[in-house]
């Protein structure tokens, strides 16, 4: 079940950079950092594209489907998440239009920016949760060993959670990692 | 490919403690070996062992067909034995260039090469070791191991106390450098979801004791064994 692992190495990856992520605008909101808008951007893309165009397609396109067919059980579970997958894309578009605001109009589109920011925390952990919790466990059950050889090798194209198809994904990652405050990440610590 | 290191039957521990009991395995040049096991299960002294930092009970160790046990512990990182510890143990007092040229031996490990796979110490090279931030030492203590152009790099627990997206940066530079060839790699960790794709053998110890040696692809997929082991579906 390769396709376990690389589903939990893609929610490392996504949670590692929202962790991240909640970190900075707390210490922005603590006037311990002075907004990097570059950082910011960065994770806004990270968190965009990441599960926009590697991780859901496969979730969606391969194992919800499998799923769907081997267990009528798990059908509302899946129409479920494949709702917030839609929904977490819109609301990235949400977070980069806040993000554009802040940038533009400086100190005064904070506010906004941070409520956007943590209601999608709120939902993309919640998200992640039910995955961890009751989707995989669920499709541990219910799907066959044949079916978990399909999937895998479907799966098996895309397996760096950073790299994506394209590999565009690994230069953007520790890009993040660079910039983010110590001991989050390797920039410079926030101030204390 | 030819065996680097083998060890037969290995009694060792600290005065008169034994902490590990009949360890045997094998690991060839070039290949990569997860070492893994819940706390205080040997792991860390196993590594110790194989640079002389423990007393040998009994058992052979051999590695590059001589027998290292006959080799004093502070000859053995000239035999080409590299151990990044826990405690990193980088100069403060020199810079990120001097830490890494100071230990530097001949190979395909130059400063050059290590730069490219820790774009970040290029970038902070003229920067003191006391100016790092922990996962910045983290990476000088790796690259630093690397400039020795070891045969064999011992990696102790490279991922603790690091915040998640540091651990997921140093995860895909561990897995370039295990997957490299240039050495042999045997890398301690607790968390074996995340180190088990990157190696090739694994070996699980259980109150000093050998539960598991074999591939790492067969045992990454039995997850009732790595609950039983390593708890938390080997995390």
């Amino acid at each position: 079940m390769k396709t376990i692992d690389i589903i939990h190495n893609e929610h490392r990856a996504l949670g590692a950079v929202l962790q991240a992520l909640a970190y900075v605008v707390d210490a922005l909101r603590a006037n311990k950092l002075q907004p990097d808008f570059g950082l910011l951007a960065a994770m806004v893309d990270y968190i965009t594209l990441g599960p926009e165009t590697v991780h859901h397609p496969k979730e969606d396109q391969y194992l919800f489907a499998r799923l769907r067919d081997r267990s009528p059980d798990a059908a509302q579970l899946i129409a479920k998440l494949e709702q917030e997958h839609q929904d977490g894309y819109a609301m990235t578009v949400t977070l980069q239009k806040a993000l554009i605001h802040y940038q533009s109009v400086g100190a005064a589109g904070f506010a906004a920016f941070a409520e956007v920011v943590a209601k999608y925390l709120e939902f993309t952990w919640s998200h992640l949760n039910c995955e961890e919790t009751e989707l995989l466990p669920l499709a541990r059950t219910a799907l066959t060993a044949a079916d978990w050889a399909a999937i895998d090798a479907e799966f098996a194209d895309n397996f760096d959670p950073f790299a994506g198809a394209d590999g565009e994904f690994a230069g953007l990652f520790s890009r993040i990692v660079n910039l983010t405050p110590a001991p989050y990440g390797l920039g410079p610590a926030a101030a204390t | 490919m030819t065996e680097l290191l083998r060890l037969e039957n290995v009694w060792a521990g600290y005065g008169d403690a034994v902490v590990l009991e009949d360890i045997s395995f094998s690991l060839d040049a070039g290949d990569s070996m997860a070492l893994l096991g819940r706390n205080g299960m040997g792991k860390t002294t196993l590594l110790a062992t194989l640079m002389g930092a423990t007393q040998l009970k009994s058992g052979k160790m051999r590695y590059a067909g001589a027998d290292l046990v006959a080799v004093p512990s502070h000859r053995r990182a000239h035999l080409g034995l590299g151990w990044v510890p826990q405690e990193r143990d980088i100069f403060a007092s020199l810079s990120v260039e001097e830490n890494l040229s100071v230990v530097a031996r001949p190979g395909p490990w130059t400063l050059q090469r290590t730069y490219e796979l820790f774009p970040r110490l290029q970038e902070r090279r003229a920067n003191m070791g006391n100016q790092l931030s922990g996962g910045e030492q983290q990476m000088l203590a790796l690259a630093r191991a690397l400039m020795l152009n070891p045969k064999l790099l011992l990696l102790d627990e490279p991922l603790e106390g690091l915040a998640p997206l540091i651990v997921q940066e140093l995860l895909t530079i561990i897995g370039r450098m295990a997957k490299s060839g240039d050495m042999a790699v045997i890398l301690v960790e607790q968390h074996a979801r995340q180190i088990l794709p990157l190696t090739r053998q694994a070996v699980v110890l259980e109150r000093g004791r050998t539960v598991y040696a074999g591939a790492s692809e067969p045992l990454i997929q039995d997850k009732s064994q790595l609950d039983r082991w390593l708890g938390v579906g080997g995390q």
